[in-house]
């Protein structure tokens, strides 16, 4: 029989150690970490976000960038469509515009100028114009109208980008990008500022309603109730037409920010009722605690998840009140620009200049999607048990 | 029951009465009278204007005089159009107002409702998500961008339907369209995630291990449950469809109630403005208590007793 050998090294003594599989696994994480993970980790949300962010940075550099003012009317610049169709010329490219201005592009697409009118002649139906001592005429005699050089026809030759104007002009010949940044600024403005107005009239007067309660809660609610039985709408119209219109924009906000409150007001109530009945509530107010203390330390904070909630839905909303209103005639005066105004002047000339319509559109639809995407993806962050609804 | 609806028919016309109180008071705080036009008005003109229309009484006679007025169905003269009363912009723009919004509820429950069944039934399929991209499209664009782009497209591009007016009967498709179209995708929206919720309660594994049929167990059992919170929302559904028509009667050059308020509201013809504020009020307060007197038909667990 041989004798076992046993290793010295096994009679050492092991290190120490907490059993691994006994620990937690996940990393610690913070509520505001919780919520944060779960909305990064929803693509739409964090799309959201990104577009937000786009949106943002377009509206507060955007115009500092641009080298075109959003008021400054370039009238022989009307309603230049961001892609033109051009005639090829060897010291560049013409542009003939809708009411038969020839406009001369260089070969940069970039626009020179328009060009200086020599003679109508009314009896062969040809304008003549000045294109660098050579003369042009542009013909009308037939349809489509012709280019022509000498009595030769200029072909129709191809479709260049508009890279002084890349949205194009409207029509007064202003820039319709810059516009677009300069109505981006007053869209989230007026978003955010009312969104806040009605985020500190929605939390106090909700508040305050639930934690007192009884009859005081009764009459207040019911006020509430009486608001909103007309559409909240129909006020911010009564406000805009009362308000003088010079104000402009601070008349929108005051409009929107006084108004909208109520849904905010209703959300807290329900929250601060049910909070206001926990046991840590009625160990604060045993203790002496004052009330403001309790509502603004102890409730408030605790609500906060569908507050949140509640407010970025209600900044989309505040873009599309102001842009509705400004539709209808209501909102920022012009040479002011709004995502809202420049779709009803789009409105005017649908047929001929369509492309004046897509820009603001298109950025007032990107904006509403963004700003949903992060109002659903924060609700289901906040609030995990909404799962799938 | 009784004594909800009575509670109720006095809540509506108390509301209804503070409303009018409150328009009457911001009427009068706008500044300048209605009749501070560009050209100053001769004194003698100006003051023969205010006594034709009683603005040199005091403003508690006026009130009453206007409260008056309501009570018989007088929303007074309009101040820019001599002659032409709010009641005639009202008779005469809201048969088309309504026929419009009729047909937009008639689309957007017949076209929500299906949507939301089936994109509930076909929970996470092709069906599901086709439902529910429509769904976020149309609740997230306003319903003027809807328009004019619906415009653009099927009017001016392909010419297969009317940019304006009501002339042939094609001209109500883009119109409704425009208008239900947040409805739409809200109340599909809804049904969907009720029908959801329904589905999973324990009363239809019930019924469906009674061996019913899947079409029975849906129909009798579970719609019948889903569709109560889609009701509840139908009042407010029609408020919004209201004032969204004043856009789209604007950009579609319909001659209905809403065209006539958005002109009011450029040609600042203050007691129109405030005259069809009433009337859309008083309409939707009554159109809310019907709903709300419907829904209590339809769903008998909920009883009004003590009017919560």
């Amino acid at each position: 029989m041989t004798k076992t050998q046993i290793e010295k090294s096994l009679w050492e003594e092991l290190e120490s150690s907490v059993d691994k599989s006994e620990a937690l696994s996940l990393k610690h994480r913070t509520y505001a970490g919780d919520v944060w993970f779960r909305f990064r980790h929803k693509p739409a949300s964090f799309v959201g976000l990104v577009i937000i962010f786009i949106v943002l940075l377009f509206a507060i550099f955007g115009p500092m960038i641009s080298n075109h003012s959003y008021e400054k009317q370039e009238l022989s610049f009307v309603n230049i469509p961001p892609r033109m169709n051009v005639y090829e010329l060897g010291k560049g490219y013409i542009y003939i515009t809708k009411n038969l201005k020839p406009i001369h592009i260089g070969n940069d697409s970039r626009l020179i100028k328009a060009l200086p009118r020599i003679k109508e002649d009314l009896s062969k139906k040809r304008t003549s114009y000045d294109f660098d001592s050579d003369v042009i005429f542009v013909d009308y005699s037939s349809r489509p109208f012709k280019l022509m050089s000498e009595d030769i026809d200029i072909g129709k030759t191809k479709y260049i980008l508009n890279k002084t104007y890349p949205l194009g002009t409207d029509k007064l010949g202003r820039d319709l990008m810059t516009r677009l940044m300069i109505g981006a600024r007053i869209s989230l403005l007026v978003a955010f500022i009312a969104a806040f107005a009605n985020l500190i009239i929605g939390i106090l007067y909700g508040g305050i309603s639930a934690y007192i309660g009884g009859n005081t809660d009764n009459v207040m609610m019911r006020i509430v109730d009486i608001i909103s039985t007309i559409p909240l709408t129909l006020y911010v119209i009564l406000i805009m037409v009362v308000l003088p219109s010079d104000t402009g924009i601070l008349s929108i906000i005051i409009a929107l920010g006084t108004v909208y409150w109520v849904n905010m007001a209703r959300v807290v109530r329900g929250q601060i009722l049910t909070l206001k009945e926990q046991d840590y509530v009625h160990g604060a107010r045993i203790m002496g605690t004052s009330t403001w203390y309790i509502l603004t330390k102890h409730l408030i904070p605790n609500a906060m998840g569908s507050i949140i909630v509640t407010v970025t839905m209600l900044i989309p909303q505040a873009i599309f009140i102001e842009a509705f209103m400004s539709f209808i005639g209501l909102g920022v005066s012009p040479p002011m620009a709004s995502w809202g105004t420049m779709c009803n002047d789009a409105l005017e000339a649908l047929r001929t200049n369509p492309y004046q319509l897509f820009a603001p559109s298109l950025a007032i639809c990107i904006t509403m999607f963004g700003f949903n995407f992060i109002g659903d993806g924060l609700r289901e962050a906040l609030d995990p048990k909404l799962k799938g609804r | 029951m009784i004594k909800y609806i009575f509670k109720r028919m006095v809540m509506m016309i108390l509301t209804l009465l503070i409303i009018a109180v409150l328009v009457f008071f911001l009427m009068h705080a706008i500044p300048g009278g209605p009749f501070t036009a560009q050209r100053e008005l001769p004194a003698e003109v100006e003051k023969a204007l205010m006594e034709k229309y009683n603005l040199d009484d005091s403003l508690p006679k006026q009130l009453i005089n206007y409260i008056g007025g309501l009570l018989k169905g007088d929303l007074g003269p309009s101040f820019k159009y001599p002659g032409m009363r709010v009641n005639d912009f009202i008779r005469e723009g809201f048969p088309v107002s309504a026929r419009l919004g009729l047909i937009t509820i008639i689309f957007v429950l017949a076209a929500s409702i299906p949507m939301g069944i089936v994109a509930a039934l076909k929970n996470g399929r092709w069906q599901d998500v086709l439902s529910m991209i429509i769904a976020t499209i149309g609740v997230t664009i306003p319903s003027f961008v809807i328009a004019t782009l619906l415009m653009y497209l099927f009017s001016h591009k392909l010419g297969w339907l009317p940019a304006f007016g009501f002339d042939k009967p094609t001209g109500y498709i883009l119109p409704v369209i425009a208008l239900g179209g947040y409805a739409m995708s809200f109340l599909a929206r809804l049904m969907r995630s009720s029908l959801l919720e329904v589905m999973g309660q324990d009363y239809i594994r019930t019924a469906r291990a009674k061996g019913l049929s899947e079409f029975k167990v849906v129909v009798r059992h579970a719609l019948r449950n889903a569709m109560i919170p889609v009701v509840t929302v139908l009042g407010p559904t029609i408020a919004a469809l209201l004032t969204g028509s004043f856009v789209i009667e604007k950009i579609f050059a319909l001659p209905g109630m809403g065209k006539h308020f958005v002109t009011s509201i450029t040609n600042r013809d203050y007691t129109t403005i405030l005259g069809i504020t009433i009337f859309y009020a008083t309409f939707l307060i009554v159109m809310v208590f019907l709903v709300d007197m419907f829904y209590l038909i339809i769903d008998p667990r909920i009883k009004y007793e003590d009017g919560n």
